[in-house]
């Protein structure tokens, strides 16, 4: 049985160059060589972490990161065929983003979005100075059992705290892993209003919301 | 022997000098690995360590090597009251500009608008022409008039050009591109009209504060500004600070000067700003919340350092919260700052902060 060691290197590599016909082609070639869908799959993923990495490295940036992403989709819609029906079309976890109501600061959480987007979960990003009732109504009416609460001041901080007390409050909060970032937002300010999880940087966060899926 | 420390969030901890140097080493290499920064020499490892050692509450550096001050907020600091940042004393702009040049001895000032960014200030020039000239009349430091280029003030939902952020996540990414240059290029035209009427209206210079927020095209668009305002204003006084320690790739390959500018060090940054003819270069490196203040200092040292070594124009380097070594902490603890201001003047060799 082989390992098709060959095809995963080439694979990573055209996920770092981040071309999407390339990544089609790495693909193609992959399948045309026996590997099986859900392996490739897994290939395009790995290299999909790598991509992430070279961007927390400045190597690699946002156009790039989407680039890569939109190669892999591309790859993995003409691989539907081989996969099992109800691996089709499957994301991780729903997740709604967005900056707190009262803080207009986009960046910061638009690259969050992004990148959460590109490894594997279905993001439905509010936008900034959201309503805090709106993060609650996508928990309630929109299936999203992922939240993520951008502050950029030490001012909005503490509406991640009110909106994790509106959860409670609803009875909602055990549906929803909440995670919260910012530039003034640390570890120590995630525990203590109970957020489920901080990270430091974009790509940190892809890896840490994978490891709240259990 | 246990002494106490701070970590990137301000927290107080204990430590030793042996993990202290641990840190310095460990800080050092990942500037290393971010940057390629030079490593600090053992000597000055142990100067840093001596530093972050002491047993003083607020050290300073020996008389003599002062370094002087700009700075970035304008008067604001003094007169807001957000409820848990400011001072909250009742001013107007002008009295508190007296205040920093008559009783906190600011080597240098700036007028700025509570909205602090190109966009805003544009429809309102006229005013600020008028008090920026009524201040220069009261007041002898060197007064620069401040704002923030923050090009996100030129996409939807709050300008005319299409943002990129939404436009990739529809992996439209060349559209993308293309209203971030246009971005780019409007923020320049408006540096060039704004800068033209403050230095008409008698001021000494102009500080680009938080420079790149919005990503590489908001650098290469201030810098287009700046270019710009060099050339129509030869002796004017142009102070950039930047956002951050690298420049974020929204748009990945926008350039200025034939090099792209997406990723760029504060090393690489000072170069590219001298060439659009900035006087003084204000370079961040960011603190990592999570890491201790001896890992944080030692890496913004490096950093710095390297930037100070490239660099033929002054470097002010940005210390506050969250830059600079010092904790991300809304009221920066005092034995962090004055630590982390000595180490930088005595190591990183900076001409101010």
């Amino acid at each position: 049985m082989t390992s098709f060691e060959n095809e995963k290197k080439a694979i990573a590599a055209a996920m770092v160059a981040y071309k999407v016909p390339g990544i089609q082609k790495a693909a193609a070639d992959a399948k045309a060589a026996g590997m099986e869908a859900t392996e490739i799959i897994e290939a395009m993923g790995a290299g999909m972490s790598e991509v992430g990495v070279l961007f927390e490295r400045g190597k690699l940036f946002l156009p790039h990161v989407l680039s890569a992403a939109n190669g892999m989709s591309a790859a993995v819609k003409a691989l539907e065929a081989d996969l099992p029906k109800d691996q089709v079309g499957v994301k991780l976890a729903k997740v709604c983003m967005g900056t707190v109501e009262g803080d207009v600061h986009d960046i910061g959480k638009s690259i969050c979005s992004t990148m959460l987007q590109c490894g594997g979960f279905d993001v439905v990003d509010l936008g900034r100075d959201v309503p805090s009732k709106d993060f609650i109504a996508q928990v309630k009416d929109n299936g999203c059992t992922m939240m993520g609460l951008s502050a950029l001041m030490t001012t909005t901080m503490t509406v991640q705290r009110d909106i994790i007390g509106m959860l409670k409050d609803a009875g909602l909060r055990d549906n929803v892993k909440v995670m919260v970032g910012g530039a003034p937002v640390t570890q120590t300010w995630a525990d203590k209003i109970g957020a489920d999880c901080y990270s430091e940087s974009a790509s940190e966060q892809v890896d840490r919301a994978k490891a709240l899926l259990g | 022997m246990v002494m106490f420390t701070r970590m990137g969030d301000g927290r107080r901890v204990e430590t030793t000098r042996k993990q202290v140097i641990d840190d310095i080493y460990l800080g050092m290499s990942h500037a290393a690995e971010c940057s390629e920064a030079k490593p600090l020499s053992g000597d000055e490892v142990d100067h840093l360590a001596d530093i972050l050692c002491s047993e003083g509450k607020v050290l300073g550096v020996a008389p003599g090597n002062e370094v002087v001050l700009t700075e970035d907020g304008g008067p604001y600091k003094l007169m807001i009251d957000s409820g848990s940042s400011g001072n909250g004393i009742d001013m107007s702009r002008t009295e508190s500009i007296m205040v920093h040049e008559r009783a906190l001895g600011m080597d240098s000032f700036q007028l700025a608008h509570i909205d602090y960014s190109i966009k805003a200030v544009k429809p309102i020039i006229s005013y600020e022409m008028m008090v920026l000239e009524k201040v220069q009349a009261m007041t002898i430091v060197p007064l620069f008039y401040g704002a923030m280029p923050n090009m996100g003030l030129y996409y939807k939902p709050d300008g005319p050009f299409g943002n990129p952020a939404d436009l990739m996540r529809e992996f439209k990414i060349e559209e993308a591109q293309h209203e971030a240059e246009a971005a780019s290029d409007a923020i320049a035209q408006d540096i060039e009209f704004i800068t033209d009427r403050i230095m008409a209206a008698g001021g000494e210079g102009f500080n680009f504060d938080t420079t790149a927020s919005a990503g590489d095209a908001d650098f290469a668009g201030t810098l287009k500004g700046i270019e710009k305002m060099r050339k129509s204003h030869p002796d004017s006084y142009i102070v950039m600070g930047m956002s951050a320690e690298n420049v974020l790739g929204i748009h990945g390959e926008i350039e200025y000067d034939g090099k792209v500018v997406a990723g760029l060090y504060p090393h690489e940054q000072v170069k590219l700003a001298e060439k659009a003819g900035v006087n003084v270069f204000g370079p961040v490196v960011n603190t990592n919340t999570s890491k201790s203040l001896a890992w944080n200092l030692a890496r913004a040292i490096t950093i710095v350092k390297q930037c100070e070594t490239a660099s033929k124009i002054p470097c002010h380097v940005n210390m506050g919260m969250g830059v600079g070594g010092i904790p991300m902490s809304e009221t920066p603890p005092i034995d962090a700052v004055s630590r982390c201001s000595k180490a930088m003047v005595e190591i990183a060799h900076v001409d101010g902060i």
